[in-house]
């Protein structure tokens, strides 16, 4: 049940604003996204339309609070069908950098950022890699990458994720429990 | 002779070296040379989600990397290649490029930035790639599965189609391997959700699991590290979760490539792939095994 009173007129504008957020008011709710999009195919709780819809609507704290929101794999299928040339999957994305920024990051990405502010990568570069790889006869890789960790600072990104203790996904783990 | 970037990202350099190694002996072959990236990161894709101006100037500076190099860059990951592109696109805008500039960093040319795969298609040819072909692998049926960000968004790429995309099944074909057609193709390996719910992205990879096993593939043909960690890593979870038995190897393209091109099963790291193809090497003829490996 969607109750306008508790809707925030603001929230579509600051979606508009962010990256990849500016196709928003085109989208005239056809649904072509939803069913092109590989993951409802197989879960039907994720519904980029419906995501689009209650933004435009402006019901923040619903969309922000979503675990759902995560569930979308920026492949794009639902782009190169959008009627209205709306980058849906860089919409959605726009909508889930809001939700950082409002102190909505799920766990896994924050272990990511952990690993890029230390390494640079995603992976550790153990000795034994780097043996394995002049076994092989390929060349050396570099253990850490420290200017990522400068891009890092820069964009303070740290700071937005750690803004909130609000992983969605724990959210929905406590309302089961 | 023909020279580029070699973009590796984090996951081919040391959770596939298989791939790594079979597209640099296949490059070699085709008289291609590859220049390494000193000191550079991770793509940026895997931050887009939480703030896609990081992951903009985290793509941005390894561009840089390439452009100061006065070379053009490949990447062997899709999602490393619609990250790079992406950046691409965002050197053209002002604000963009002065927080690029601000931080030190510096694109002094244009640079293209393409999938491995893409560039065989386009720089080398299909024609030009079939002359080395000495052992063609007739027996072989395969599901070619390309991955979204190969040629996703068109916007972006401008390559293939994204509905109903043909070039990795072309490439496939000139190795004397077939690739069977089949619906989906374009369909998700569900790497990306991987990380938030595990169930569902087993889920959508055993699609595709399981439209090769109903096909008798002898193997799926990857060009995605991350796509490759989805069929590959996770099939024995795809198997217990649909209680069905797969056994279906993973094989990067240039492995399938060099294969064809009579290279030593080594020189395409055969012996690293996880589901093991020992079916697929029984297959060719002559065969490329070697006395150690029986």
């Amino acid at each position: 049940m969607i109750d306008l009173k508790n809707a925030d007129p603001d929230f579509k504008w600051k979606i508009i604003k962010k990256e990849g957020g500016k196709g928003l008011l085109k989208c005239f709710g056809c649904s072509d996204c939803a069913a092109s999009c590989p993951v409802r195919y197989f879960d039907e709780r994720y519904n980029p339309r419906k995501i689009i819809r209650l933004t435009l609507l402006g019901m923040k704290n619903e969309v922000l609070s979503s675990p759902f929101l995560w569930f979308c794999a920026h492949c794009h299928a639902c782009t190169e069908r959008c009627p209205q040339g709306i980058m849906v999957a860089d919409l959605i994305n726009a909508i889930k950098n809001y939700a950082v920024e409002q102190g909505y990051c799920p766990e896994g990405y924050k272990l990511q950022l952990d690993l890029l502010k230390r390494l640079g990568r995603l992976y550790e570069v153990e000795d034994f890699d780097l043996k394995k790889r002049q076994r092989l006869g390929l060349p050396p890789i570099d253990k850490t990458i420290p200017e990522v960790a400068k891009i890092l600072e820069y964009t303070n990104i740290i700071k937005h994720v750690n803004s909130k203790p609000n992983d969605p996904l724990i959210q929905e783990k406590m309302e089961k429990e | 002779m023909k020279k580029y970037a070699l973009f590796l990202g984090c996951t081919v350099p040391v959770r596939a070296q298989h791939y790594e190694l079979s597209a640099r002996n296949v490059a070699k072959e085709l008289n291609i040379e590859f220049a390494d990236m000193k000191d550079a990161s991770c793509c940026g894709f895997p931050m887009k989600a939480v703030d896609a101006e990081t992951s903009f100037l985290l793509a941005a500076r390894n561009i840089g990397i390439a452009s100061k190099m006065n070379l053009d860059l490949i990447t062997l990951c899709n999602s490393c290649t619609a990250m790079l592109s992406d950046a691409q696109k965002q050197m053209k805008n002002n604000e963009f490029y002065k927080k690029f500039k601000e931080l030190g960093f510096s694109y002094p040319r244009e640079v293209q930035v393409r999938h491995f795969v893409r560039v065989l298609y386009e720089d080398i040819g299909i024609e030009n790639i079939k002359k080395h072909i000495k052992i063609p692998l007739d027996a072989l049926r395969v599901i070619a599965h390309y991955g979204c960000h190969y040629m996703r968004p068109s916007q972006l790429y401008g390559f293939d189609n994204p509905e109903v995309p043909h070039t990795l099944d072309e490439m496939i074909n000139i190795t004397g391997a077939e690739s069977i057609e089949y619906v989906d193709k374009k369909m998700c390996c569900g790497g990306s959700v991987l990380g938030i719910d595990e169930a569902l992205a087993v889920t959508i990879a055993n699609h595709k699991l399981s439209i090769a096993k109903n096909n008798n593939a002898d193997a799926l043909i990857s060009i995605c590290p991350f796509c490759t960690v989805m069929y590959e890593d996770n099939q024995r979870k795809a198997e217990a979760k649909f209680e069905t038995k797969y056994e279906i190897p993973v094989l990067y393209y240039p492995q399938l490539l060099g294969l064809s091109f009579g290279l030593d099963r080594n020189a395409v790291g055969m012996r690293f792939n996880r589901i093991k193809p020992a079916a697929v090497l029984e297959k060719i003829n002559p065969a490329p095994f070697e006395e150690s490996d029986r």
